[in-house]
């Protein structure tokens, strides 16, 4: 296993409680992870350092999109990280996973694999409907060039290609919509696979409101037409 | 339509488009100076003349002065409230750069330390 050339970038707020044994979890799988505590106010730094991961510390809170990028920036420091996987720190993800799409990108050639919650939940459909569905894709394909299930998943492991041209700019949620569109830009190989997520309370008392939704869009929308 | 629905809708969109689409150029600056300029003229003419604000209403549709002060206030606000939204956004771009840059360098030099 060269797990010496992955890392794993776990952005972290305030999540001292889980990102402990998220580590330890995960160090099964991978050797180099590297956690951006993104200003957090409880003891995630302590917790991490503890559970042995390399910190990065953002003096203040910024958001997930630029803690994500900070780690990416550090991984790519070192030339021998070849792979790079982001993860969410509150343990709804599962390593397995991880280490599953890892090989499928190696093994198909490809720039990235995101993880899908949606995936291979689509049964007992009728030809009709499915015929709708493929054409609705088909749709969203043309339009932005990237046909995913689940855009928003924390779970993602890319190349070092693009690792490197990725630069994400929006700081919040975001990013994940400014990730997706890249892989567009760049016409990048993509890939899908479902994960298995498992919410535990602890995460979905911190999830993402719905209002946060129109944060996002409005954030988008401000980023488009301010591009110079 | 009458002149002032025209005249708003159009310094609405206006204002919109330019004060977000490029908040710290030197053109908004420029713009920002020319309009408190022209701010300050009205202002000392109004007082002065105070049946003016009254004419200059009812030439672009307007019943009364005080009316048209709302309108042209209101469209004041929105300006300031989008730039400084605009402001806000550009000193958060910064701050990332910053803040990302401090942990970096941070945990560079502790790499370092340890070796």
């Amino acid at each position: 296993m060269n797990s010496q050339a992955t890392a794993v970038i776990i952005p972290v707020y305030n999540e001292a409680s889980v990102v402990g044994s998220m580590i330890r979890l995960t160090k099964k799988s991978f050797k180099n992870i590297i956690c951006v505590n993104d200003g957090s106010t409880d003891e995630s730094s302590a917790a991490i350092k503890n559970a042995g991961g390399v910190l990065l510390e953002h003096a203040i809170n910024l958001g997930a999109g630029a803690a994500t990028q900070t780690g990416i920036d550090y991984a790519l420091l070192d030339p021998n990280n070849k792979y790079f996987i982001t993860i969410d720190a509150d343990g709804q993800h599962d390593i397995k996973d991880a280490v599953n799409m890892l090989d499928y990108l190696k093994k198909n050639d490809l720039d990235i694999v995101l993880g899908s919650r949606f995936l291979g939940t689509v049964e007992n459909i009728t030809g009709m409907k499915k015929q709708f569905l493929k054409l609705a894709a088909l749709f969203s394909e043309n339009t932005s060039g990237v046909k995913l299930t689940d855009p928003h998943v924390g779970l993602r492991v890319f190349n070092r290609r693009f690792a490197e041209s990725l630069k994400l700019t929006m700081p919040g949620f975001a990013h994940a919509s400014e990730l997706v569109n890249r892989i567009g830009e760049g016409r990048y190989r993509y890939a899908e696979l479902p994960v298995h997520v498992s919410y535990s309370d602890y995460s979905k008392a911190k999830g993402q409101s719905m209002l946060n939704a129109i944060n996002i869009t409005v954030d988008l929308f401000h980023h488009r037409i301010s591009k110079k | 339509m009458i002149a002032i629905q025209i005249i708003l809708v159009l310094g609405f969109l206006f204002l919109f488009w330019r004060f977000l689409s490029n908040p710290g150029s030197h053109q908004v600056h420029a713009w920002i100076k020319i309009l408190t300029f022209l701010f300050t003229v009205l202002a000392v003419v109004a007082v002065i003349f105070p049946d003016t604000a009254n004419r200059l209403a009812h030439a672009v549709g307007v019943k009364t002065g005080a009316n048209l002060l709302l309108y042209v206030l209101t469209l004041a606000f929105i300006f300031v409230v989008i730039n400084i939204y605009s402001r806000g956004k550009e000193d958060e771009r910064r701050r990332v750069i910053l803040v990302r840059k401090i942990a970096l360098l941070e945990a560079q030099l502790s790499k370092k330390n340890k070796k």
